[in-house]
């Protein structure tokens, strides 16, 4: 076990942990904002035991998720926009620490990986990571407003 | 203690997959659906299976909460037309 | 009648239990160093010249069970397309536009490239990578409704003309009948991966036909999903009752 998977261990349980109890419990907007918040906590884990397994290629399940998990969260904005937009749920300061912590997990496998390739991918998956949450944080609090029938 | 990672996904994946069943409104039990997805994809990664792990997040994370969410719509706008007009 | 089916179920999930615990035992031991399946998988698939053996036992190996899963998927997409199709007494109102804000715009409209070319990516690289057909397709499919959450639906159904989605949907099913039946032609036997050279190792041009079988496979995914989505974007967005039926 290096310190790597260990890092991942310790980002998974705590993550994955904040993020269940804040799905299950609490109003809609909460819900939704946990869900949110749930990528942001679990990509840089799958960077970090990509990197403790010592396989670049399985970068490619968090770059998945980094585009993947906010267009999620934005299915959740736009339909169930009637009730996020009674409830404005934001949580600013969770959502900044969420992509402070995808920052320095991607410039830290960054810094141990050869510059090249690998290196342009890791900045992508950061990029989307850090943009999507911050934009779906956005749209929860009110950036669907006026849906009826579309 | 290899398998401490393991251990941690097994346990979150099972106490997700149990949360999501016991609850009852169909659009919150999809936002628990969607949570258990990146668990699972987590939990085959640690596996060791990047292929069974990438399809999960690939339908888990935004496919199958659009489906869902748009059956719930669709009932809902069906209760709602069958009381009458807004 | 209610009790006789609780007993009936009580009785079938202890012989259930009995026998998966009963078989427990018998399993090798968790993380063990003996595999006799995937040491013949892996030898095989680097025969073929594929990286990723899971691709070669798909696409390769055992090409035949994806045909069946595809043929699943086309079905299970056909049924849906039946079952919420516009009934008689229903008729289609125009969505009305949603108001997005700014910034959600401009990030779907900056995703949706980068979300497709992720897919193609996934599909091209399935023979090296993890990935393959099903996952690539599922993500550039998914790429175009956020066209749906980002603008509204009047735009997605402007770049999505269902007949032709429909009509690649089954090409694509044709197409991988057609590049098994050439095996049968090249007298091998059906999906054979022996027509085609197998490439260069860890190339994108390696592994024979797995490539090409991906490609068939991540074309009918992408136009299934998009079709599926289609009939319930329609019943959930546009097809309502008639009043006072």
């Amino acid at each position: 076990m290096n310190g790597w998977i260990l890092a991942a261990t310790v980002e998974l349980a705590g993550g994955g942990a904040a993020a269940l109890w804040g799905v299950t419990t609490g109003p809609t907007g909460r819900r939704v904002i946990a869900q949110n918040l749930a990528t942001s906590a679990l990509c840089p884990a799958l960077l970090l035991l990509s990197q403790g397994y010592g396989r670049p290629s399985y970068v490619d399940l968090a770059l998945l998720l980094a585009l993947l998990g906010p267009v999620g969260t934005l299915v959740f904005a736009r339909l169930l926009a009637a009730e996020l937009e009674r409830e404005r749920p934001s949580a600013w300061a969770l959502t900044w620490a969420a992509a402070g912590l995808g920052a320095v997990v991607v410039a830290a496998v960054c810094a141990a990986t050869a510059p090249g390739r690998a290196t342009v991918k890791l900045l992508v998956v950061g990029a989307l990571l850090i943009g999507g949450n911050v934009i779906a944080s956005r749209a929860l609090s009110g950036g669907f407003q006026g849906v009826r029938g579309g | 203690m290899s398998d401490a990672v393991i251990v941690v996904a097994l346990l979150l994946v099972a106490a997700c997959a149990t949360a999501a069943v016991a609850q009852r409104d169909p659009a919150r039990q999809a936002l628990v659906l969607s949570v258990l997805g990146l668990f699972l994809a987590v939990l085959f990664t640690v596996l060791q299976a990047p292929d069974v792990g990438l399809s999960q997040l690939a339908v888990g994370s935004a496919l199958t909460p659009l489906l869902i969410m748009l059956s719930v719509r669709r009932t809902r706008r069906r209760g709602r037309t069958k009381e009458g007009p807004e | 009648m209610n009790r006789l089916r609780l007993w009936l179920l009580a009785v079938g999930g202890a012989g259930l239990t009995a026998l998966l615990v009963a078989a427990c035992p018998g399993l090798p031991r968790f993380g063990g160093r003996s595999h006799p399946y995937g040491e013949r998988a892996v030898r095989a698939s680097l025969d073929r010249h594929t990286a990723n053996t899971v691709a070669s036992v798909n696409f390769d190996q055992r090409a035949y069970d994806t045909l069946g899963e595809m043929s699943i998927l086309f079905a299970a997409v056909l049924g849906c397309v039946v079952l919420l199709r516009q009934a008689r007494d229903e008729h289609r109102a125009r969505p009305e536009p949603a108001a997005v804000a700014r910034p959600v715009r401009r990030y779907a409209l900056i995703v949706l490239p980068v979300a497709l070319v992720t897919g193609l990516y996934v599909v091209a690289h399935g023979q090296l990578s993890p990935g393959g057909g099903f996952q690539g397709g599922v993500v550039a499919a998914t790429a175009l409704h956020l066209l749906y959450l980002g603008a509204d639906y009047g735009a997605l159904e402007r770049v999505r003309p269902l007949a032709v989605y429909e009509t690649s949907d089954a090409l694509a099913v044709c197409a991988y009948l057609v590049l098994g039946l050439a095996g049968v032609l090249a007298g091998t036997a059906f999906l054979a991966n022996t027509l085609l050279p197998y490439g260069t190792f860890n190339t994108l041009s390696s592994g024979g036909a797995v490539p090409l079988l991906n490609a068939a496979i991540g074309m009918e995914v992408a136009s299934a999903v998009v079709v599926l989505l289609a009939t319930f974007l329609d019943q959930a967005v546009e097809i309502e009752e008639k009043q006072g039926s």
